[in-house]
């Protein structure tokens, strides 16, 4: 499938603030079976400069400064993207056993940004938690292999919980979101992730988009309108890493555009800012993936 | 313990230390010392003695009242207040020969901490060859995989390490815990020091006990060196006043002459760092940080810290700042880390530790998660990483034999689901140390923190001497201070005159110089604060004093007239003093309301509780006494007794006069002691119109003009130039526009001005900013006016004026931002 897509992000302060400074995570990092092309990032104002780089994690980090004062500030983001279908292979694999996943996480000589051991440990929001844990016991056991245990979560989240716009906002802590079973995919990626480290998954945020429209006679996925987020789990080194999006039950696949990847949703959020001044500010996004075959 | 003093002094050489129960299993810094050390601690017990007349109590009360002058405190975790430092005034002596080997395996480490960091944000090797597993380093919080391949240009990652060291049965030194992150102590073991030289004398030099003073000038010019620039700017980075060391960090700035400085202070621009100062952005070439790595840069680390400043990655990056330590380097602080430190050792160093390291077991290791089930009931199982982990949620070591069923099964179902959470540590006996503790010389376990910092030519070197901790019980410490422990300064002595006592190796002569350095605008605006606070402390006393009927009187006759008295009670609740319920009570509790409340923003306690939050962040800038004025507690005010009242009054005017005497006696005429002045001007002027202005409501009456000249504590002039009682025009010359009654209006404002009109520019068209002209033009109308003119309405409109030149001031030399909770700044005048 190859998509185009755009985002816009608009951000209104009620008076002018001085030396904002940002920082964008919204161009696509590499990843399998996903060409990008023609990216595009516009600022209005425009900065004087804007600088690429790499964020920490697997994802690519834009910063820019403004040294006027602004009261508004116009961010746009477009490329267009071919996505290929997950190999037909990963439908049917099982991957090792959970406790055998975990040695071999451990065992590799690995830091770089997609090494599991990476995403093993606790993280600044996807903090570990006992009631989670215990939860997930439910589902999983020690000689389970990873597939079928991402999948026991990924379902387990999906039927138990309820997709809420106004049960959460950016910042609510995932076990708050875990106590009332309510929230958004950010909230359903962080559960799910707590919940995977807990028993020694490697499991990683992923930040990315859905296609806005389904094909003719599917129903329209969840979180099609904003920026989505689904979890990656290290699935072995023949496997590697597999998406599995709780918010839809369903592996991430054609439809998803993959963005960047990090520990959780700080290590990946789409915007970052800071200025001077004590205005209270207001931010508007819209998203459109639009299909072009 | 001695038994009377008098038996003492007549059989000669006793010591407090002849009868001391050194624990004869477990080891004694005192009764472990060879021969000579032992002679050193006797005469430090009998020249102890000496100075306490025979009475341990006596020295404990000596060295507290140091300690207070010092202004020595701290808070441990959950604090809102601080508390007073416990120091307890036996130090512990170590000799020559058992403290070389303490120093260079202290060096050994600092070295391999140096070369681990190098590896671990370069190279890799380590991880690629085995040696290391890549758990280890990404488990760790402080894990900054942005500084991967971003080493600092002067190659030094390392200038200031402590590392926390415990002395076992046999004595020998083992060490607990590296620390690179902060080296919290540092500031205290030399405040240690100084309480000690003041309460024992020349009893250090006597005992030949090594000077700690050249270290700290080590570590500034080991710093200072590696900037690349001559005179470099370095500022110590502080997370703000409210933090738990914050005392301590105040201190060590003040003490190296280090701008003290918050997040807010900075801002990055072309990727150098700036400091936000009266005269404008100045150039930093270096921080020493007391902020963790993830809360320096919102925008590169942790987003939602207010601690840090953002794009000060792109500072240090592009090698336009020294950051002390390098940032990322807090990895090698886990105790997983710690349990591959002997390995480590030999693989960098080709050697082996000299120090050991407390023997440590991370479970990440299939052999090692092994060992540790087999041997639990031995060893107390921490978090791998320092943070709370399923099971040890507070973080703190627990002993595996003091597992019962539940919690054991449920601790080792966690260490089996994510075993690599988890290290297990040896069980470790500490040493004892002769201690003063209420009144007795007892034996009490105790751990070091030692000190090693980087020469100015890329070597090392350790402190002489340390901090140490005498622990209530045998458990080891997690924090520097906790409950109920005591700290000891640590005397390293050789037997004779040696050149480590000596004062002063000076490498060079430094330029001279004038003033008082940059002034930061947040200091700045800190200092204002303060000087308006204070001078409405002192106002609202004034008027309660003068409600109360104590009132300096005028030609042998009080004030009588209750109508005015009533005005003055009106005005108190105006300014927030008091509840507008409480004015119709009797006056002697309207006053002693006035002078307690906490609460209203206008209550004298509450000014002084603000003046004190504001203080706090100037510590570094005040005179040890000027401190220690402003931290006395506020009188107990007892309204039963409005007698009581008046002399808290008296008490607390004299308190005031006492400050505004050392400001005016004791500090440099720089920029900081002017803004101090112009917020004391501004609140006075303000002050005095409001008082004139509602004075006269509903009409003057010889009684309200005698107490304004009271409140204007002019009423000596005005009787020494007038032989009639107070009339209008000639009171409100002199109190409003007389410019040489220093109390009055137009005395105010041309003070301001003056102070304004000599602050740095920003630019150089010499033209008068903002703030100058404000306050020029208000001067203008005072020189020109006349008493009789002066009515309700102008007196307002003046009021109006100083309040724009109070918000020029503010825009012009402070920084802008919202301030939240604590720091916020209730508006004094609506």
């Amino acid at each position: 499938m190859r998509y185009a897509v755009s985002h816009l992000t608009t951000v209104k302060y009620a008076a002018p603030v001085q030396l904002a400074q940002f920082a964008v995570r919204l161009r696509p990092a590499a990843w399998p079976g996903q060409t990008v092309s023609d990216y595009a990032l516009s600022v209005d104002p425009a900065p004087a400069a804007i600088s690429d780089g790499e964020g920490g994690y697997h994802v690519n980090e834009a910063k820019f400064m403004l040294r006027e004062p602004i009261a508004q500030l116009r961010i746009e983001s477009r490329f267009q993207v071919e996505r290929q279908p997950l190999p037909h292979a990963i439908g049917g694999a099982t991957g090792p056993g959970l406790t055998d996943l975990r040695e071999r996480a451990m065992a590799r000589p690995d830091l770089s940004p997609l090494s599991p051991a990476s995403y093993i440990f606790a993280s600044p929001i996807a903090q570990p938690e006992h009631d989670i844990a215990l939860w997930a016991s439910g589902f999983l056991g020690e000689t389970m292999p990873v597939m079928e245990a991402g999948r026991a979560l990924m379902e387990a989240i999906y039927r138990q919980f309820q997709y809420d716009g106004d049960a959460t906002v950016a910042d609510t802590p995932p076990i708050e979101a875990f106590h009332q079973r309510r929230g958004v995919c950010q909230d359903f990626t962080h559960i799910m992730i707590i919940a995977a480290r807990a028993h020694g998954i490697p499991a990683a945020y992923v930040s990315g988009y859905l296609r806005t429209l389904p094909p003719p006679g599917q129903d329209r996925l969840i979180g099609a309108d904003a920026m989505h987020a689904w979890v990656n789990l290290w699935c072995g080194e023949e496997l590697g890493w597999i998406g599995f999006d709780p918010t839809n039950d369903r592996l991430a696949d054609t439809d998803h555009i993959f963005i960047g990847m990090g520990r959780d949703y700080s290590d990946v959020a789409p915007l970052d800012g800071t200025f001077r001044g004590s205005a209270q500010q207001s931010m508007f996004f819209s998203v459109d993936v639009a299909p072009l075959d | 313990m001695p038994s009377d003093p008098q038996v003492e002094a007549m059989t000669g050489p006793r010591t407090w230390l002849d009868d001391y129960p050194a624990g004869a299993t477990s080891g004694d810094l005192f009764g472990d010392a060879p021969a000579p050390v032992a002679g050193k601690w006797k005469a430090m017990a009998c020249a102890l003695a000496a100075i306490a007349e025979g009475d341990p109590a006596t020295l404990q009360d000596l060295t507290a009242r140091h300690i207070a002058d010092l202004g020595l405190t701290f808070r441990i975790t959950g604090d809102d207040d601080e508390r007073t430092w416990p120091l307890t005034p036996m130090p512990l002596i170590i000799g020559a020969g058992e403290w070389g080997q303490i120093e260079r395996g202290l060096i050994q480490r600092a070295a391999l901490l140096e070369r681990l960091a190098e590896d671990i944000y370069g190279p890799q090797r380590l991880v690629a060859e085995g040696h290391l597993p890549a758990a280890v380093i990404a488990g760790s919080p402080y894990f900054a995989r942005k500084m991967l391949g971003r080493g600092p240009k002067s190659g030094h990652f390392i200038h200031v390490y402590a590392a926390d060291l415990a002395r076992g049965p046999q004595g020998q030194w083992r060490v607990l815990q590296d620390r690179v992150r902060l080296a919290t102590g540092i500031g205290y073991a030399l405040e240690n020091r100084l309480a000690m030289s003041r309460t024992t004398d020349a009893l250090l030099s006597d005992s030949h006990v090594r000077r700690l003073a050249d270290f700290y000038g080590t570590i500034r010019e080991g710093i200072a060196t590696d900037c690349r620039r001559e005179l470099p700017r370095i500022a110590l980075l502080t997370p703000g006043r409210f933090n738990q060391t914050y005392a301590e960090q105040a201190h060590m700035a003040r003490y190296l002459g280090l701008p003290l400085v918050e997040g807010r202070d900075l801002s990055v621009i072309d990727n150098r760092l700036f400091i936000g100062t009266i005269a404008g952005p100045k150039r930093v070439d270096a921080l020493w940080r007391w902020v963790n790595t993830n809360a320096l840069d919102p925008l590169s680390f942790d987003a939602k810290s207010q601690l840090g400043v953002a794009n000060l990655f792109d500072a240090w990056a592009a090698g336009g700042l020294e950051i002390v330590n390098w940032p990322g380097v807090e990895v090698l602080e886990s105790a997983a880390f710690s349990a591959f430190m002997p390995r480590l050792c030999r693989v960098l160093m080709g050697e082996a530790p000299i120090l050991p390291t407390i023997a440590t077991w991370w479970c990440g290791q299939a052999a090692e998660a092994d060992t540790v089930q087999r041997r639990l009931d031995t060893l107390a199982l921490l978090p791998a990483f320092g943070e709370p982990v399923d099971g040890l949620p507070d973080r703190q070591p627990v002993a595996g034999a003091s597992l019962d069923g539940a919690r054991r099964s449920a601790l080792l179902e966690a260490i089996r689901r994510r075993p690599m959470d988890y290290c297990a540590q040896e069980i470790v006996h500490l040493s004892t140390t002769p201690a003063v503790i209420e009144g007795d010389v007892v034996a009490r376990p105790f751990t070091i923190r030692v000190f090693v910092a980087r020469t100015p030519d890329g070597q090392w070197a350790v402190m002489p001497g340390g901090f140490a901790r005498l622990a209530s019980s045998d458990e080891l410490p997690t924090s520097l201070m906790g409950e109920g422990d005591l700290s000891a300064d640590v005397w390293v002595v050789d037997d004779g005159p040696t050149d480590f006592q000596s004062p002063g190796r000076l490498t060079h002569e430094p330029p001279v110089t004038r003033g008082g350095g940059i002034l930061a605008s947040q200091a700045a605006d800190n200092l204002f604060w303060f000087g308006r606070y204070n001078e409405r402390a002192e106002i609202t006393v004034r008027i309660v004093r003068s409600i109360l009927g104590s009132s300096i009187e005028v030609d042998g006759s009080r004030v009588h007239d209750g109508e005015v008295r009533r005005r003055l009670v009106d005005l108190l609740v105006q300014w927030g003093a008091i509840n507008p319920t409480t004015a119709g009570e009797p006056l002697a509790v309207v006053g002693g309301r006035a002078l307690a409340e906490n609460l209203l923003p206008g209550g004298v306690a509450a000014l002084l509780r603000m003046r004190h939050q504001v203080g706090l962040g100037l510590r570094e800038r005040f005179a040890r006494d000027f401190w220690r004025m402003v931290s006395l507690p506020m009188p107990v005010i007892d309204m039963q007794r409005p007698q009581n009242l008046v002399s808290t009054a008296k008490w607390l005017i004299e308190h005031f006069s006492a400050l505004a005497g050392l400001a005016s006696e004791n500090m440099v005429r720089g920029s900081a002691w002017r803004f101090l002045e112009i917020g004391r001007r501004i609140e006075r002027a303000v002050a005095t119109c409001r008082i004139a202005n509602h004075l006269s409501q509903p009409q003057v009456s010889p009684e309200s003009l005698g107490m304004l000249l009271d409140l204007c504590d002019s009423q000596i002039i005005y009787r020494s130039r007038y032989l009639t009682g107070p009339m209008r025009n000639p009171v409100y010359d002199l109190v409003l526009l007389d410019p040489d009654n220093p109390r009055s209006l137009a005395f105010q404002v041309a003070e301001i001005a003056a102070h304004l009109g000599v602050l740095p520019a920003i630019r150089d068209d010499h033209l008068p900013e903002r703030p100058l002209r404000a306050a020029r033009t208000i001067m203008g109308r005072l020189e020109t006016a006349i008493a009789q003119e002066l009515d309700a309405a102008s007196l307002q409109q003046i009021e109006a004026q100083l309040l724009d030149l109070s918000d020029a001031i503010s825009l012009r030399y402070f920084l802008q931002f919202d301030r939240k909770g604590e720091d916020a700044r209730p508006s004094l005048l609506e």
